[in-house]
C-alpha cells in the first residue's frame, strides 16, 4: 500500500499551495525527512521533508494550487507494483487553473482510482461518542485532529463543536503548520528552518514553555530571509531534559548556535529566549547583525511565578487556557482552538516534566535567577527591546535598566508576546531593518 | 379545566380515579362488568372497587372464587362472547397462575381465529413495592407481559392517566393489562370529570429539559421528577418521559428526546435485567438517535434479587431519587 504525501499546512490562513520545484525525480528513491518539495503559499516559501522512505510515484505538477490535505505524491516500497497511474493531463499548462482554488476533484489530484483518497478507517480507533462522530462527519472534520475532554480521552460533541468553532485562522498556534526541513542539526537541540529567500538569516530563539511556532505569525513579517528556529531543551521537538542552570543552558544554545555555521545573522529572542539571545550576542558579537529582545527575561528578578507554575502544571486545556490568557494583553486572542493546540503541543508528560524541572532551576520561588543586566550594557550591535506595557508575566519596567545604544519600543495594550498580538505593527517596526 | 375535553378537573386519588372510570364505564356500557376476588362488599385488596357493587349490584361487580385461573378464563370467554370485563388481581403476583389464559388464550385467540372473534378484556395488577408485603407480593412483572405479542401494557404513574387509561383499554378491541402501582393508591392529582380517555402507546413528556432524557415508568416518574428538581438547582436540565405504555412502546417520544439530549437514562422499578431499560435502550441503539448519543446509556432498574421484606433494603433493591441523581450528575458531568 502507497504511502501518500499531502500538500501540508504551513501556514495559518493558507488554504492551498503551490509546488515550485520538486527535489526528487519520479521514481526516484527518497528517505524520509529528506528535501521532497518547495512550496510557496501567500506568505511564505518553504521546503518540505519527505514523510517517509520509498520510491516517488504520480507527482503533481510544479506549479500548480493544490488545496492542503490533497495527496501530492505517492511513495511505494521497492518493488511494489505501481497500478494505475494518476491522469496528470494538461493541469500544470492549465492558467485558468492556478488562480483560484480548485475543488479537490477525483482525478484532479492523483487519486488512485482503487483507493480511497484518504486512507479508510483513519478515526477507527478514536474514542468518539456516536454524537462526536456525526458531528465531526457534519462539519467533515477529522476525529483524530482533536483531543477529547470525556473518560480516557474520549472525543464528546462538545469537543466537535469547539473544535469546528475555533477554526478562525486567528491566533492558531498550528502544530499541524509542521516546520518543514531541518537542515542543520545542532548538538541535538532540533532546528528548523523556513524561508529560502537572499537576506541574512534570522534566528529565533523562543520563550520558556513555548516552542518554535510561537514565532509562526511573526515570521511573514521578517522579510525575505531565512529563518531558523532553535527548540530550548525540553521543548517543542528538542530532547526532554532540563539543564543543570542557566550558564549550562545558554552554553547549550551557543553551541546551537555555533553548529548553524553562519557567517552572520540576525538574533531574536523572546522571554526566556531573549536572555539567551542576550548571552549568545555577548559571547560572539561579531556574528551577530543585529539583537531584538521581546519581553526578555535576565533584565530583574521579578516574574509572574504562578503563571510560569500554571503552565508548567497544566495537563489539559481547562487548566492552560487561564494561564495563557494572562499571556497576552487582549484575552481574546486566546481561542479554545489556539489551547487546544498548545495542550497538544504540551501532551507529553515528559516535555511538561523537564520544563517544570527547568522552571525550579531558572526561576526558583517565582525569581529570575540569572542577571543579564552587565551584557546589556555591552553591546555593539544594533539592538532594541521590545515590550508590551500590558506584560503581567515580566514587568516591562525592566526594559529601563537597558544601557548604551539599544532601542526602546514599549506598546501600549500588549502583553508578553507581542510578537504574537500584533505581528504585523512589529513587522513594520523591525521586518526592514534587520 | 381539561386542555383536551374541556371538562372541569378536580382533585381526586389515584384509586378514586380508576374507580371513577371504572363507574363511568358501567353507567354507560351495559356489556361492562367488573370481576375479582373480594371487589364486591370487601371493596377490593386496595378499596379500588369501594361501594360500586351497591350500585351496581352483584350482576355487575362478581366476586370470583379463590382462582386467579378461573377467573381470568371466565373473563377472557365473557370477552369473546360480548362483554367488556375489567379482572382485578389481588397481587400482580398473581397473575403468574393465570398466565394460561392471558398469554395463550387472550393474546391469540383474535390470531388464531383469522380475526373472527378478539378479546376485549382488561385486567388490573396492582404492582410493586413499597408496600412491606415481601417477595410474593411486590414484583413489577409488566415486562413479561410486554414480551408477548397480542397484549398491550400500561403503567399510568398519574391519576389523571389511570383513569384515561382505563377508559381507553375499554375502548381497546384486544386485552390490556394495566399496571397501577400500590404506592400511587393515594396519590391525588387533578382528574378531569366525565369520560374522557388517554392515549395507549403515547407517552408524556412531564418535564422539558435539554441536559438529558430520563425515560421513567409509573412510581419512577415521580422520583424522576423529584430528581430533576434538585438536578434543576444544580445546573442541569433534564427532560423527564413518562413512557405510560410498556406496549406498544412510544418510539417517536423517546427517540426525539436522546436526538435534543443526547443523554439517556432509563428508570424502571421491575428487574433491571431484560426489563424495560433494555428494550429502550436497544429501541435508541437501533435508531438514527444512536448518532445523537454523547454518553453510554444508564438503566437503573431493580436489583437481581427478590424484594426484601426488611424495608430498609426493599428500598435498597429499587432505583431511588439517589439513584437518579448520582447517574443523572454522573452523566451530565461528563464522567462516563
Amino acid at each position: 500500500m502507497p504511502t501518500e504525501v499531502i500538500m501540508p499546512k504551513v501556514d495559518m490562513d493558507m488554504a492551498s499551495g503551490k509546488i515550485t520545484t520538486w527535489h526528487v525525480g519520479e521514481g526516484e528513491a527518497v528517505e524520509k525527512g529528506d528535501p521532497l518539495f518547495d512550496i510557496e503559499t501567500d506568505k511564505a516559501a518553504m521546503e518540505v521533508e519527505s514523510p517517509g522512505s520509498g520510491i516517488l510515484h504520480h507527482r503533481a505538477a510544479e506549479g500548480r494550487d493544490i488545496p492542503i490535505g490533497m495527496p501530492v505524491a505517492w511513495l511505494y516500497d521497492k518493488g511494489e507494483s505501481v497500478s494505475t497511474p494518476p491522469e496528470s493531463g494538461a493541469h500544470p499548462e492549465d492558467p485558468a487553473r492556478t488562480d483560484a482554488i480548485p475543488e479537490p476533484v477525483a482525478g484532479d489530484v492523483f487519486l488512485h482510482k482503487d483507493e480511497p483518497p484518504v486512507a479508510p478507517g483513519a478515526d477507527d480507533k478514536v474514542r468518539a461518542t456516536p454524537r462526536a462522530r456525526r458531528l465531526a462527519r457534519d462539519h467533515g472534520i477529522a476525529l483524530g485532529d482533536m483531543t477529547g475532554s470525556g473518560p480516557r480521552g474520549r472525543i464528546q460533541a462538545a469537543n466537535v463543536e469547539a473544535f469546528a468553532d475555533g477554526r478562525a485562522p486567528l491566533g492558531e498556534p498550528s502544530v499541524a503548520a509542521a516546520p518543514a526541513s531541518f537542515h542543520p542539526q545542532a548538538g541535538d537541540l532540533k532546528v528548523s528552518r523556513r524561508g529560502s529567500g537572499s537576506g541574512v538569516p534570522a534566528v529565533l530563539i523562543h520563550g520558556f514553555a513555548s516552542d518554535s511556532h510561537s514565532w509562526a505569525a511573526f515570521e511573514p513579517h521578517l522579510g525575505n530571509r531565512p529563518l531558523i528556529r532553535i527548540d530550548l531543551p525540553g521543548h517543542g521537538k528538542s530532547p526532554r531534559r532540563a539543564p543543570a542552570s542557566f550558564t549550562a543552558l545558554a552554553s547549550e544554545l551557543r553551541q546551537a548556535f555555533d553548529q548553524l555555521g553562519l557567517e552572520r545573522a540576525h538574533l531574536l529572542g523572546h522571554s526566556l529566549g531573549g536572555a539567551l539571545a542576550l548571552a549568545i550576542a555577548d559571547t560572539r558579537p561579531r556574528k551577530i547583525a543585529s539583537l531584538t529582545l521581546l519581553s526578555p527575561a535576565g533584565l530583574g528578578p521579578e516574574i509572574n511565578g504562578e503563571a510560569i507554575a500554571g503552565i508548567c502544571r497544566a495537563n489539559r486545556a481547562e487548566s492552560l487556557g487561564p494561564w495563557l490568557k494572562r499571556l497576552v494583553g487582549d484575552p481574546d486572542l486566546i481561542t479554545d482552538r489556539y489551547i487546544r493546540t498548545a495542550m497538544k503541543g504540551r501532551a507529553d508528560p515528559d516535555l511538561r516534566a523537564a520544563q517544570t524541572a527547568m522552571s525550579d532551576v531558572l526561576f526558583p520561588d517565582g525569581t529570575q535567577a540569572f542577571d543579564l543586566t552587565p551584557a546589556l550594557g555591552r553591546l555593539a550591535m544594533p539592538s532594541r527591546i521590545i515590550w508590551g506595557k500590558s506584560d503581567t508575566i515580566i514587568p516591562w519596567r525592566h526594559a529601563l535598566r537597558a544601557k548604551g545604544q539599544t532601542a526602546l519600543h514599549l506598546y501600549q495594550g500588549l502583553g508578553h508576546t507581542p510578537q504574537f498580538e500584533a505581528p504585523e505593527e512589529l513587522g513594520k517596526l523591525i521586518g526592514d531593518s534587520l | 379545566m381539561n386542555a383536551q375535553t374541556g371538562a372541569a378537573a378536580r382533585e381526586l386519588s389515584y384509586a378514586e380515579a380508576i374507580r371513577e372510570a371504572m363507574d363511568i364505564a358501567l353507567a354507560t356500557d351495559e356489556r361492562v362488568v367488573l370481576m375479582g376476588e373480594d371487589i364486591g362488599v370487601y371493596g377490593g385488596a386496595f378499596q379500588v372497587t369501594g361501594n360500586l357493587v351497591e350500585k351496581y349490584g352483584t350482576d355487575r361487580v362478581i366476586d370470583t372464587p379463590i382462582s386467579e385461573l378461573g377467573g381470568a378464563g371466565v373473563a377472557v370467554g365473557a370477552a369473546m362472547t360480548g362483554l367488556r370485563p375489567i379482572f382485578e388481581f389481588q397481587f400482580s403476583d398473581f397473575a403468574t397462575l393465570a398466565m394460561e389464559q392471558i398469554v395463550n388464550q387472550a393474546a391469540k385467540v383474535r390470531y388464531m381465529l383469522g380475526g373472527a372473534v378478539s378479546v376485549p378484556v382488561v385486567m388490573r395488577f396492582p404492582a410493586g413495592s413499597g408496600t412491606g408485603a415481601a417477595a410474593q407480593h411486590s414484583q413489577s412483572l409488566e415486562a413479561w407481559f410486554g414480551h408477548v405479542p397480542g397484549l398491550k401494557v400500561v403503567q399510568p404513574a398519574t391519576p389523571e392517566d389511570a383513569k384515561g387509561l382505563l377508559l381507553a383499554a375499554l375502548d381497546d378491541p384486544d386485552p390490556v393489562m394495566i399496571f397501577e402501582h400500590k404506592i400511587l393508591y393515594k396519590m391525588k392529582g387533578m382528574v378531569p370529570e366525565g369520560h374522557y380517555t388517554t392515549p395507549i402507546g403515547k407517552a408524556a413528556v412531564r418535564r422539558e429539559g435539554t441536559d438529558l432524557t430520563i425515560v421513567s415508568t409509573s412510581i419512577m416518574m415521580h422520583k424522576a421528577l423529584d430528581a430533576a428538581q434538585t438536578l434543576a438547582e444544580e445546573g442541569i436540565d433534564p427532560e423527564v418521559i413518562d413512557l405510560r405504555t410498556v406496549r406498544p412502546m412510544d418510539r417517536d417520544t423517546v427517540l426525539a428526546s436522546v436526538r435534543k439530549t443526547g443523554r439517556l437514562i432509563c428508570v424502571y422499578e421491575g428487574v433491571k435485567t431484560l426489563g424495560i431499560g433494555a428494550e429502550v435502550s436497544a429501541m435508541v441503539a437501533e435508531s438514527d438517535a444512536f448518532d445523537f448519543l454523547d454518553a453510554p446509556i444508564i438503566r437503573l432498574g431493580g436489583a437481581e434479587s427478590p424484594i426484601p421484606y426488611n424495608p430498609e433494603l426493599e428500598k435498597a433493591v429499587v432505583p431511588q431519587v439517589p439513584d437518579i441523581l448520582e447517574a443523572a450528575r454522573s452523566l451530565a458531568k461528563g464522567m462516563i
